[in-house]
């Protein structure tokens, strides 16, 4: 359990997020058993794929990490070289809101302010910073992320891969500590979705933070995990490299 | 015509509107999204002048806001503020009598945002004020027109609320659905024609022009 890769080991920043969670998230009626999430686990910095079936757990455990839902009880913190930001605690009635933990989270269907440009929406979390930083940090993430030339558009005026970049773009350039995303990719083909995964990668190397990626392709999980957390029933199944699925006779190996 | 009424239904209108955007907006926020178990109460308070006949809500009125009331005689004695049978007045009852058709298209408005879009700007960083300001009424613009329309026009064409509040005071509450009453009544057919074509008239322009717009907001993508 709990391998760390070689590339995490030279990590720079030794961030970590500790995770401590029990949350009902569906009620036991008419005899269908109910669900609860109940795991203690640590997330590293890099990329770690959150792993397993619908109904896991996976987006549950992503929304009391990020905020969204409150826990039932535990903790959720993040460790910065002996430093600790708690976001969450049960016990110490400690629970910061969304907009003042800095994570970053992309969800599956996006959520791009389909009234605003997007230029407009990258710059969106960036209200703190004068005009022409905004523009410039703006300007870095979408070359980064290769949408340089979408500016003025709309979103429903950019393709479906398009989409996903300056999701990723919105979210990345407001330097977030903690990097959740839920499926981001799960809508586009093979050749978009690989050259997206480079980019992601390329900040990655970059930027070391805590990235838990939902995915319940295995291909993916073997080619972007760094570590994996494989989720059954609301608990944590196994954890350690990418290779401990195939223990796990998942169907597509 | 009848200018006076004219002018005068028209400025209780532009009022009425006003105020009720002021108070429909954080109204119909909390309705939208407060997870209150009682709220079911406040959302049926709302709606009750939809069903209640401007007689009911005129009745209590006097009767609470009247000089011998118990919000009236405090009003008058702190204020002097006297609302039966003046302007201030018909604007206090004429809100009430609204407010569902304020309130109503904001909350339709405010629930239809896609809440992950309210999360989205949350998790960027933003308030609770400037999602507000940036994403969730810049999403409801069209609903919000429907709400200053609908308040505008339902105020134009009241009628019993404002003869019990307002009596008939040339200048000061008699407005133009009065105005019509009283030349019937006075079988002086010609004047009421005139007023009452007025307000047909003016009333299927100002609806025209919010169908238009909704449309057009439509089609440049306001609407989601």
């Amino acid at each position: 359990m709990n391998q760390v890769s070689p590339l995490q080991e030279k990590a720079r920043a030794a961030d970590r997020l500790l995770l401590r969670i029990t949350k009902q998230f569906a009620k036991a009626r008419n005899g269908a058993a109910g669900f609860c999430l109940d795991l203690n686990a640590t997330v590293l910095a890099g990329i770690t794929i959150l792993f397993g079936r619908s109904g896991a757990g996976k987006s549950t455990l992503l929304d009391c990490i990020a905020g969204l839902l409150p826990p039932d009880s535990g903790r959720v913190a993040l460790g910065s070289e002996g430093e600790e930001t708690v976001f969450f605690d049960s016990e110490k009635g400690v629970n910061i809101t969304p907009a003042q933990r800095r994570i970053g989270y992309v969800f599956q269907s996006l959520a791009l302010f389909p009234h605003l440009t997007v230029n407009a929406n990258v710059e969106y979390g960036l209200v703190r910073l004068d005009r022409e930083q905004r523009r410039q940090r703006r300007a870095e993430i979408l070359q980064l992320f290769h949408c340089d030339s979408l500016g003025e558009r709309k979103p429903d005026e950019i393709s479906g891969g398009e989409r996903q970049r300056v999701a990723l773009a919105r979210t990345l350039v407001t330097g977030p500590r903690i990097l959740l995303l839920d499926e981001p990719l799960s809508a586009l083909d093979v050749g978009t979705k690989l050259k997206i995964l480079e980019d992601l990668q390329a900040w990655n190397r970059r930027r070391r933070i805590p990235i838990l990626y939902v995915t319940h392709s295995p291909a993916e999980a073997m080619r972007l995990g760094e570590n994996v957390i494989y989720l059954e029933d609301g608990g944590v199944l196994a954890q350690g490299k990418p290779e401990i699925l195939r223990q796990y006779a998942v169907d597509e190996f | 015509m009848n200018w006076q009424a004219i002018i005068l239904t028209l400025r209780l209108a532009l009022t009425v509107s006003a105020v009720l955007v002021i108070i429909g907006l954080p109204l119909a926020y909390w309705i939208a999204f407060s997870r209150r178990r009682w709220k079911f109460l406040v959302e049926s308070l709302v709606a009750m002048p939809l069903v209640l006949p401007p007689t009911v809500l005129g009745f209590y009125f006097l009767l609470l806001l009247g000089r011998g009331g118990a919000v009236g005689a405090w009003l008058n004695r702190i204020f002097g503020v006297t609302l039966p049978f003046t302007f201030a007045g018909l604007v206090v009852a004429s809100v009430l009598y609204s407010l569902p058709f304020a309130v109503q298209p904001l909350v339709a408005g405010f629930a239809s945002v896609d809440r992950k879009l309210i999360a989205a700007s949350a998790l960027l960083g933003a308030s609770r004020t400037r999602t507000f300001l940036r994403v969730v009424l810049p999403l409801s613009l069209t609903h919000l027109i429907t709400a200053v329309v609908l308040s505008f026009a339902h105020t134009l064409g009241e009628f019993g609320v404002v003869l019990m509040v307002g009596g008939n005071i040339p200048g000061v509450t008699r407005t133009i659905s009065i105005a019509i009453y009283d030349d019937v009544q006075a079988l002086n057919y010609a004047s009421a024609n005139q007023n009452a074509l007025f307000l047909l008239i003016f009333s299927f322009v100002i609806l025209s022009l919010v169908y238009a717009l909704n449309r057009r907001a439509f089609f440049i993508g306001t609407v989601q």
